[in-house]
C-alpha cells in the first residue's frame, strides 16, 4: 500500500463538530495529519502555506464557500493536483454536477457513514495510482 | 416575537405601527411590546392593583374575536387597542385576550402593510414560514436519532465493561490467595494461564468493541447542541403564526404567487425530497449521478 498515513489532510468545515467527526474518522483510518480550516478563505491561506496533500470541504460555508474553493484550487498552478473530497448536505443533482465539473475528485452528501468516507478515500487514492 | 432575531424589516414594520397609532394606544400600554410575556405581565399586574383600587366602570367591553370586515380600516381597528389592558385583567381569559390581541394585530399588520405597499415582503415571509418550520422539524427528528444511537451504544458497552471489572476481580481476588500461599502448584499453573488468557484476548476484544461503540457515539454527534423540547415549541409556535397569518395573507395574495422556488446552489440538506426529482436522497444516488456522467 503506497498510502502514506502521514499525509497531511485539510479539514474545512463552518461547524467544529463536523470538523472533529471528519479528524475523528480519519485517524480511525490511520490519518493522524490533519489540519483545519472554518471556511474556504482561512483554507487557501492554509493550502498557501504548503505541505497539504489531501482536502475535505463541505460546500456551504461563509467568506468563501466550497465550490469556490475548489474552483480556486483548480485554478491555482501549485494546489491544483491536491485531491478534493466534498462532504456536504447539497443534494441537488445540480449541485453534484457543478462539483464534479468543477474538478471535485469525490463527492459525499451528509448524513454519511465511516464506510462511505473510508470507500470514497480509497477510491481516489486508486485513481492516484496509489493502492 | 421580538427574541427571535426576525427580519429587521417586520421590526421596523411594526414600530411603524406602534407610530401610526400613538395618541390611542400609548397612554396605557404600548400595543406592540404587549407581545413580551414578562413585560407584558408585570405592566398588566400593575394595572389590575390600580384597577382594582380604583374601580370604576369598564370604559369599553372586551374586542370582539374576530373584526367584522367593516371594522377592516386601520382607524377602527386601533380603536379597541385601547381597551385590551382592561380586558386583559380578567386573567382566567387572558389566554383567550393574548388570542384576541394577536388576531387583532395581525388584522392591523395586514391593513397596514397593504396600504403601505409591503404585501411583497409580507408574501416571503409567507413563504418563509413554512420552510423553517420543516426545518425545525428535521433538526428535531435528528436529535431524536442521535439520542436513540447514544443510547443503544451505552446499552452495548456497559456489558463489556462489566465483563473487563468482573474478570479482573475474579483473577485478582486468586492472585491474593498466591500470595497468602493458599494455592498449590497445579492452582498457579492453571491460573497464569487463565490470566495470560484474559489479558491476550479477552480485555482487547471487549477494548476494541466498546472503542466501536465511542466511535458510534461520537458519530452521533453531527448535529448541534439543541434540545429536542425547545424545538418542538417553536415548531408549534411557528404552526400558530401561519395559519393565523396565512389565513390574513391568503386574501390579498394572488393564487400564481403563494409558492416561490429557490433555485440557486446554496439550499442546505433537502428537508422532504418527496416528489422532488431534482435532488438525491443518499450516497448511492450520488455516485451513480457521477458515474452516470462519467466522473
Amino acid at each position: 500500500m503506497a498510502v502514506d498515513p502521514k499525509m497531511k489532510f485539510l479539514v474545512v468545515d463552518d461547524f467544529s463538530t463536523m470538523r472533529r467527526i471528519v479528524r475523528n474518522l480519519l485517524k480511525e483510518l490511520g490519518f493522524t495529519n490533519v489540519d483545519e480550516a472554518e471556511d474556504g478563505a482561512i483554507a487557501l491561506q492554509r493550502l498557501q502555506g504548503g505541505g497539504f496533500d489531501f482536502v475535505v470541504t463541505d460546500w456551504n460555508m461563509p467568506n468563501m464557500d466550497g465550490l469556490t474553493l475548489l474552483q480556486t484550487i483548480r485554478s491555482t498552478p501549485n494546489l491544483k493536483h491536491l485531491p478534493v473530497l466534498m462532504i456536504t448536505a447539497e443534494a441537488k443533482k445540480e449541485n453534484i454536477i457543478a462539483a464534479a465539473q468543477s474538478g471535485a475528485s469525490g463527492y459525499i452528501v451528509k448524513p454519511f457513514t465511516a464506510g462511505t468516507l473510508s470507500e470514497k478515500l480509497n477510491k481516489i487514492f486508486e485513481k492516484m495510482g496509489m493502492l | 416575537m421580538t427574541a427571535v432575531n426576525d427580519s429587521n424589516d417586520l421590526e421596523a414594520l411594526f414600530d411603524s405601527i406602534a407610530a401610526d397609532a400613538p395618541s390611542i394606544t400609548k397612554p396605557p400600554v404600548p400595543a406592540p411590546a404587549a407581545i413580551d410575556e414578562e413585560n407584558d405581565s408585570d405592566d398588566l399586574q400593575a394595572l389590575f392593583d390600580t384597577v382594582a383600587t380604583d374601580y370604576k366602570a369598564p370604559t369599553a367591553p372586551p374586542p370582539p374575536a374576530n373584526p367584522p370586515p367593516a371594522a377592516a380600516k386601520p382607524a377602527a381597528s386601533v380603536q379597541p387597542a385601547a381597551s385590551d389592558p382592561v380586558a386583559a385583567t380578567n386573567w382566567p381569559n387572558q389566554q383567550q385576550n393574548v388570542f384576541n390581541n394577536i388576531g387583532k394585530m395581525a388584522r392591523q399588520l395586514h391593513d397596514t402593510i397593504h396600504e403601505l405597499g409591503y404585501d411583497k415582503l409580507l408574501e416571503k415571509t409567507a413563504s418563509a414560514l413554512p420552510d423553517a418550520k420543516d426545518r425545525l422539524a428535521y433538526v428535531a427528528n435528528l436529535t431524536e436519532q442521535a439520542a436513540c444511537r447514544v443510547l443503544n451504544a451505552c446499552d452495548v458497552t456497559n456489558p463489556l465493561i462489566d465483563e473487563i471489572e468482573n474478570g479482573s476481580k475474579v483473577l485478582s481476588q486468586r492472585w491474593e490467595m498466591l500470595y497468602s500461599n493458599q494455592l498449590s502448584v497445579d492452582e498457579f499453573k492453571q491460573l497464569a494461564t487463565e490470566t495470560r488468557i484474559y489479558l491476550k484476548q479477552q480485555v482487547p476484544q471487549r477494548t476494541k468493541a466498546s472503542r466501536a461503540q465511542l466511535n458510534e457515539i461520537m458519530m452521533a454527534q453531527d448535529f448541534q447542541d439543541l434540545t429536542g423540547q425547545v424545538i418542538k415549541k417553536i415548531v408549534n409556535l411557528a404552526q400558530e403564526l401561519e395559519s393565523g397569518l396565512m389565513s390574513v395573507l391568503l386574501e390579498v395574495v394572488p393564487d400564481d404567487h403563494r409558492t416561490q422556488e429557490v433555485t440557486d446552489l446554496l439550499n442546505g440538506p433537502v428537508i422532504n425530497a418527496d416528489g422532488r426529482s431534482d435532488v438525491v436522497v443518499n450516497q448511492q444516488q450520488v455516485d451513480d449521478l457521477l458515474e452516470s456522467l462519467g466522473f
